[in-house]
């Protein structure tokens, strides 16, 4: 069991066969069942991927796409996605498993499945086409998520923000690929392009408004799945870092800094749970694409590492939201709600994820932010403060929902009778995913050696692309080489 | 002040002193995030073995200390996060004060776990507490122990969030968890000061270990610019006034006293509104370097005590009057450091930490006995109230009866100079994103959509 195409066969397989299986008459609760196997499998093959050194050596290259010697990997596993891998077999995982059984039917449950096999696709891949393509289909089944006339408003917003977005990709796409584009105005023109696109993508502030509208008033469940993966910042390191100039990074990095304070502020004042969720999301992804921008080894390592555990910590947070509103309805947090009492797990788990989100100390949020923030110190001492601001207004507001949502006597009780705790399915992955946090924050040195491994390489490339760039700008200057 | 070779015993002990409540953290947590709590009967227990041996290290360590005379001493258990460069390294810096305080930290919360024990008796937060209790005794260890910026910063957020969590340990009474909020609100500016003084220092001097600020070993504040001494030594005041309640950040102080009365006595009785006082008298040679701050911390202090003294003399109840009290003692202590006088200031600390735990301790004893007792608290003797007739008229007085009735008016201050346009100005920005949306679209929301539907 050596191959690693079977083992990645295995992976693209599991949610294939969920999806096989939804076009089949098949009750609902049976299917969430496989899918809820079939995501642990997953796990449990990433993993295995994770830490098996000679399965996460392994690329298939074709030059199809590209005029780059040797061509360009369409499918590839390095130390830079092999972390990924479980990454998105967890949001999977938590999906499926915490859904309330009211909200989920056959038709969610397959596109859950479908995101999570592009969100994997992508994470495999480092081809700029490979990579357009999966965009595609993942917003249209992202727009396909909202789809009925309820959400028609928040569906347009989307079209018009991630339309363009796509549209710039294309664009960027296609100037990209092609023989001598390499160190060439053309390229410069592809890069803004994408980098654009994944600001839009990634809701980075001018780009931003439609994140807050579709978490508040659109389907929170396909938003989570849509931007926790956040495949925009993938783009980002694969196609942007190792081609960008210094001056395109910082501007993306200054852009990213001041979205990390604008989102934790406004999540502060939000009377709204789900926009209060949006604009963490903003903030903290906001933080994760400022780490991929910076040239340090170790800044870059704390981005990668805080892509991973505010995208879980996230994640949680917001489906402890979607998991209240199935007992209380719209959450509004100008008012207490009460119901530490009869769902305990529910609200350490809301307040360790929030934790983690916020970087504390103990979660693997504090070592990623540890690590940016130290590795940005000497060349961007400016994002030092950012991430402190932000660091700050971000704990305010977890705190601020964590009170209004489980302090405080609530106005009407529920009747005795009614069996509002968590379900043990519930219960035992928000523990199984706060176990995660806390676990890799206590023992965090596999996984963030792994980052800084994985760094290590994308700056290799970056640097050999810059020198190679430096050397072609002397040849055209008439300079020639010094033997 | 060199630092000397860490010896082995004295890096053990110390490893069992902080490792003892870790240990009852992680029993407790667990316990907890499965929704296992331990019964009463072994929480008790356990919490005060862990204390008491948590205490008896200590104090063995400081008297192994005392003995052997080795100096400062950096202790390092290893990096923790990573191999490569710019991982976080577990260290402690030892020396006479850090393990005097450390010892006192754990003397205190021994006290406390054990009056708890029966306060809480029976109460459904019960394991909550004690979950909380160790959470904080973890943090201070780390803030006494301290030997690099990231250790410190632990033990700082650990003491804040579990300080802000106790506030609100009454969670079903809106008035707890909303003084909970402003609590945690002036913690987070104190961490956010922190934390940027940390990465100031890291910009300067390009690393985070604290014998820089404190002055142990061969770097001393003195590498570093009067100019760059000053902005850090400022903002580990602002640090230290928010976690003291130092003016102009003293209104959240009798709001913290919603929590159960042992919690306002480790807190704000006795550790936590201490903690900023002996991060200053940690960073006392820093402030030697920067004389501007210095004079700024002293004036802090003086003032403090003069408002703290007359407040306290007009509260209502019990426990406002004891924290005002406290609050005098913390700016007095703050001005001797500011002078220099760092012996005396630190011996008036752990004095004033532990003879306000006996009385905060004792006050709802007291209060059960003798019901009214809270009004009688206020009736101050004659001798106080002719001393101030004869120093001020009678307009003068009403005025300073006003002030401190009010609370010298710092929440209202600091909600219509702070609260109030972060508000206005976020809620501009909140309602420039809903338009943008709509400009986008040209068209508008529709009315009764509320979201809450069928998600996956």
């Amino acid at each position: 069991m050596n191959d690693a195409r079977l083992w990645l066969a295995g992976l693209v397989a599991l949610p294939g066969l969920v999806i096989l299986v939804s076009f089949l008459r098949v009750e609902v609760e049976p299917l969430r069942r496989l899918a809820v196997t079939s995501a642990i499998a997953m796990l449990l093959a990433a993993l295995i991927i994770t830490v098996s050194p000679t399965l996460r050596e392994f690329s298939m290259r074709t030059s199809a796409f590209t005029s780059m010697s040797g061509g360009e990997a369409v499918v590839r596993v390095d130390t830079l996605s092999a972390a990924l891998l479980p990454f998105a077999a967890g949001l999977w995982l938590l999906t499926v498993a915490v859904t309330p059984r009211a909200s989920l039917d056959r038709r969610g449950l397959r596109r859950t499945a479908l995101a999570t096999l592009i969100t994997l696709a992508s994470f495999l891949t480092e081809s700029a086409v490979v990579l357009l393509v999966l965009s595609l289909v993942s917003v249209w089944t992202f727009l396909s998520a909202l789809e009925d006339p309820a959400h028609r408003y928040q569906r347009r917003v989307v079209a018009v923000y991630l339309g363009v977005s796509t549209l710039l990709f294309a664009a960027g796409v296609a100037l990209l690929v092609g023989p001598g584009v390499r160190n060439t105005a053309r390229e410069t023109v592809a890069m803004w392009c994408i980098g654009i696109a994944a600001l839009m993508r990634k809701g980075i502030v001018p780009f931003h408004a439609w994140v807050p509208e579709v978490f508040d008033y659109g389907r929170l469940g396909p938003a989570i799945l849509f931007n926790a993966p956040q495949v925009g910042a993938y783009m980002t390191l694969v196609l942007i870092v190792p081609r960008a100039s210094p001056d395109m990074l910082r501007l993306i990095a200054l852009l990213a800094l001041g979205t990390a304070v604008y989102g934790a502020a406004l999540a502060l004042i939000q009377t709204s749970a789900r926009r209060a969720c949006g604009y963490l999301f903003m903030s903290q992804s906001a933080l994760v694409m400022a780490g991929l921008d910076c040239t340090s080894v170790t800044a870059l390592a704390g981005g990668l590492l805080v892509w991973l555990s505010a995208g879980l910590a996230f994640a949680g947070l917001a489906r402890c939201v979607l998991v209240l509103e199935a007992r209380r309805g719209r959450l509004d947090l100008t008012t207490y709600h009460g119901g530490y009492e009869r769902m305990p797990v529910l609200a350490i788990s809301f307040l360790a994820m929030g934790l983690a989100c916020t970087g504390f100390p103990g979660t693997l949020g504090f070592v990623g932010e540890e690590l940016l923030v130290d590795g940005a110190v000497d060349v961007f001492p400016v994002m030092g403060f950012a991430v402190v601001i932000a660091s700050a207004l971000t704990g305010l507001a977890v705190l601020r929902m964590y009170f209004s949502l489980f302090c405080g006597r609530p106005e009407v009780r529920a009747h005795p009778s009614l069996r509002l705790g968590l379900r043990p399915r519930e219960a035992w992955t928000f523990v199984a995913l706060v176990t995660a946090l806390i676990g890799l924050g206590l023992l965090p040195r596999p996984l963030v050696d792994s980052r800084f491994d994985a760094s290590e390489e994308i700056l290799r490339v970056r640097q050999e692309r810059v020198s190679s760039r430096l050397l072609s700008t002397d040849l055209r200057n008439g300079i020639r080489p010094q033997r | 002040m060199t630092l000397g070779m860490p010896s082995i015993p004295l890096t053990v002990l110390v490893l069992i002193g902080v490792g003892s409540p870790v240990l009852l953290l992680a029993v407790l947590g667990v316990a907890s995030v499965v929704n296992r709590p331990l019964p009463e009967r072994w929480t008790g227990p356990l919490a005060a073995s862990s204390m008491a041996l948590a205490c008896a290290a200590l104090f063995v360590a400081l008297t192994v200390y005392g003995i052997t005379s080795a100096g400062t001493q950096l202790l390092s258990y290893g990096t923790w996060s990573t191999s490569h460069d710019g991982g976080i390294a577990i260290e402690f810096l030892v020396d006479r004060l850090s393990l005097a305080f450390a010892a006192l930290s754990t003397v205190i919360a021994g006290v406390v776990s054990a009056f708890s024990n029966r306060y809480l008796h029976r109460e459904a937060g019960y394991n909550r507490y004690f979950v909380l209790l160790a959470l904080f005794v973890v943090g201070m260890l780390l803030v006494a122990l301290a030997g690099n910026v990231a250790v410190l910063f632990i033990g700082w957020e650990l003491v804040g969030l579990s300080s802000a969590l106790l506030v609100a340990f009454f969670h079903e009474r809106p008035a707890a968890v909303a003084n909970a909020f402003r609590v945690i609100s002036v913690y987070r500016i104190s961490d956010a000061a922190l934390l940027s003084a940390a990465v100031l220092l890291r910009h300067v001097a390009g690393t985070g270990s604290l014998a820089l600020l404190f002055g142990g070993g061969a770097a001393s504040p003195t590498a570093l610019t009067t100019t760059n001494a000053t902005i850090i030594a400022l903002l580990l005041i602002v640090a230290v006034a928010c976690k003291s309640a130092l003016l102009p950040f003293s209104s959240w102080l009798p709001r913290a006293m919603e929590g159960p009365t042992p919690s306002s006595a480790v807190y704000y009785g006795s550790l936590s509104i201490h903690a900023g006082c002996f991060l200053l008298l940690r960073a006392a040679p820093l402030l030697e370097q920067a004389p501007a701050a210095r004079l700024l911390a002293g004036m802090l202090g003086a003032v403090t005590a003069l408002f703290a003294a007359i407040t306290t003399r007009v509260q209502s109840d019990v426990k406002s009057s004891l924290a005002y009290a406290s609050l005098t003692q913390v700016g007095l202590i703050v001005v001797e450091i500011a002078i220099g006088w760092y012996t005396i200031a630190f011996i008036h600390l752990a004095g004033h930490a532990c003879f306000r735990l006996l009385q905060f301790l004792s006050a709802p004893n007291v209060l059960h006995d003798l019901h009214g007792l809270e009004e009688a608290m206020t009736d101050h003797s004659a001798a106080d109230r002719g001393m101030v007739t004869v120093l001020t008229s009678d307009r003068a007085r009403r005025r300073l009866f006003l002030i401190a009735l009010e609370r010298g008016f710092l929440d209202s201050t600091l909600d219509r100079v702070v609260v109030e346009p972060f508000n206005r100005s976020a809620r501009l920005f909140a309602r420039l994103d809903e338009w943008l949306c709509g400009a986008v679209l040209t068209s508008r929301r529709p009315a009764g959509v509320d979201g809450a539907d069928r998600d996956e």
